[in-house]
């Protein structure tokens, strides 16, 4: 039953990992006890601020910071520099998405799809930022794909949207 | 009846609050490592922890300074009470010996 230990958290098993599976092995395995240490497991995932003193001093971050390190669990923790480049990704997509939503509206007026590049926009900028920050040392196949299925997905739905729309 | 600070360290421990509750019972007694603790637990409460519920508990305790691990050569840590530990245990035990005290003054009564 040791292997349930991976269920927790690095940061958690290297302050109670030993003594943790030495209460564990004392115990008769059951499937009761499994399903206690999963529950544990999951409470360790979900507070981490618990059992990490780096974390406490975090507890004045505003909500969103919160919101972001939650989403990226396990992932690479982006350092300031990684953040400044997609803060310009984000700008520069921003600037450039405005251009081309003026030029498109000016060519083909409000017709369904150019009004769904408009409402795209933001939750598309949200994700090139989010994808520059968190995804930057992921291999580049991975990055194309999050971001082509992202907008893809982000784009029919407002597309399907704004169909719906111009019919009614 | 008014809390006080110490009444109310183990109120938003939520599903451990009550093993909360037996840890630093056991530890009144002098130090004790995770394996001893829901021996005397079981003893004393009936009630044996598992050591997802017991980790969970002890972890809370030890980031709000109510218990301490003290050092050992053993792999096996064990905790103490600590004096803030100790205070919230006796406000938590005196409030419920009010309420103890009060359901049976009431059942006699009935």
């Amino acid at each position: 039953m040791k292997w349930l230990l991976r269920l927790y958290p690095a940061e958690w098993r290297k302050r109670y990992g030993e003594e943790f599976a030495a209460v564990l092995a004392s115990q008769r395995a059951s499937l009761g006890m499994a399903f206690d240490v999963f529950s544990g497991a999951i409470d360790a995932h979900l507070h981490p601020q618990i059992y990490n003193s780096q974390s406490k001093q975090n507890e004045g971050d505003t909500m969103t910071n919160e919101m972001l390190q939650r989403c990226t669990v396990g992932g690479p923790k982006p350092s300031k520099r990684d953040k400044d480049v997609a803060s310009m990704f984000m700008i520069g997509s921003a600037l450039v998405m405005t251009v081309a939503y003026l030029v498109l509206t000016k060519i083909y007026r409000t017709r369904p799809a150019v009004e769904a590049f408009g409402y795209a926009s933001f939750p598309v900028i949200s994700l090139i930022y989010t994808q520059t920050a968190y995804l930057r040392k992921r291999p580049i196949f991975t990055q194309i794909l999050v971001a082509a299925a992202g907008v893809t997905a982000m784009y029919l739905f407002f597309f399907g949207v704004c169909v719906i729309a111009s019919k009614l | 009846m008014r809390k006080t600070k110490e009444d109310t360290e183990l109120d938003d421990f939520g599903r451990f609050s009550e093993p909360a509750l037996l840890i630093l019972v056991s530890l009144a007694e002098g130090p004790k490592h995770g394996y001893s603790m829901t021996e005397d637990i079981e003893i004393v409460a009936g009630v044996r922890l598992g050591p997802g519920t017991l980790y969970g508990a002890i972890a809370r305790l030890e980031s709000r300074g109510l218990i301490e691990p003290l050092k050992s050569e053993d792999r096996r840590n064990p905790y103490r009470l600590t004096g803030v530990g100790e205070r919230a245990l006796r406000a938590r035990l005196d409030s419920m010996m009010t309420v103890v005290r009060a359901g049976q003054r009431r059942l006699a009564s009935a």
